[in-house]
């Protein structure tokens, strides 16, 4: 990260930013990729397993994000939640164009190959989370990512996905329970019990 | 799933949520630039494009700026002064263009003498 360029505070609101650069501010964007950019990145790196197109597809979103801005209405929505939308539909799209590539075109998440049992450090769950993430269908792993990684609420995830909030749930508990069995088999490695 | 059997599954599952949590990726610092750089250039465009800068502002920047709205300015005028100068004498208007009078130009010399001398012959 970029600490020296980006470490200032800023007491102003997502929207109040996107205002100011609206209307010509030129300081405003750097908070606000200060604060954006590595979300958009983050999560567009958990939908596609894919450092580099995950890298593309935030550039993608945050320049949507800029040229939006003369026309954003206040009071409309969350900036973060219209980004979050934003990365959703980018990367639904992605992954729609891959499933015509030939299966080794497609970008294998890094192998996390387990170390020594009982020795598993927390690196190595993250890995196996975000593997087993991208086994779940794609709606699936996109409500497990807000509302788990993200931390979102569920009627926010409900207006970034286009469903209802009864859906939300519907694709969490299952993606969950998808999680659950992808990781089964992993968890004697991982270093738990049973329990 | 009975609740408590869905409730094990969630604490088991949540020590990989915050592992995940902890190690979540991070942009490079290339790519913020990237990012900001689009920024400024998106920035710049809307500035260009922005209706409330008013209509001068506006024109100058279809016309290239002040130096085309000098050069628009310019031929407008001449125009005008050239629209009134013909009504009254296209004659004077070279003339005062270019600051010489009395200057004749002869595209076809002694035209009139072959006129002439083919009068006299048939």
């Amino acid at each position: 990260m970029a600490a020296m360029a980006f470490d200032a505070e800023d007491d102003r609101s997502d929207e109040a930013l996107l205002a100011l650069y609206g209307r010509g501010d030129a300081t405003a964007a750097r908070e606000l990729t200060r604060r954006l950019a590595p979300m958009a990145f983050r999560v567009a790196a958990r939908l596609l397993g894919d450092r580099a197109e995950a890298e593309d597809l935030a550039q993608e979103a945050m320049l949507r994000l800029w040229r939006m801005a003369p026309d954003w209405q206040a009071g409309t929505a969350k900036v973060s939640t219209w980004l979050y939308r934003v990365v959703a539909n980018l990367a639904t799209d992605r992954l729609r164009r891959r499933r015509g590539l030939p299966l080794d075109a497609v970008p294998e998440p890094a192998d996390e190959r387990p170390g020594a049992l009982g020795a598993m450090i927390a690196a190595d769950r993250a890995a196996a989370l975000d593997r087993a993430l991208l086994g779940l269908p794609e709606r699936q792993r996109q409500a497990v990512v807000l509302r788990h990684l993200e931390g979102l609420g569920n009627p926010e995830i409900a207006e970034i996905m286009g469903v209802g909030v009864e859906a939300v749930e519907s694709l969490i508990a299952r993606g969950k329970r998808g999680l659950t069995e992808a990781l089964a088999g992993r968890r004697e490695e991982l270093g738990y019990g049973d329990g | 799933m009975a609740m408590a059997e869905r409730d094990q599954q969630d604490r088991r599952l949540e020590d990989f949520f915050a592992a995940a949590r902890d190690r979540a990726p991070d942009p490079s610092e290339a790519l913020m630039a990237r990012i900001l750089a689009d920024a400024e250039a998106a920035r710049r465009l809307a500035a260009v494009a922005r209706p409330s800068e008013g209509l001068w502002a506006r024109l100058g920047a279809m016309l290239g700026g002040w130096q085309g709205i000098g050069g628009l300015a310019t031929a407008t005028a001449a125009g005008l002064w050239i629209g009134y100068a013909g009504l009254a004498d296209p004659a004077e208007l070279s003339g005062g263009l270019v600051g010489a009078a009395g200057e004749t130009v002869e595209l076809m010399p002694e035209v009139e003498v072959f006129v002439l001398a083919a009068g006299t012959e048939g």
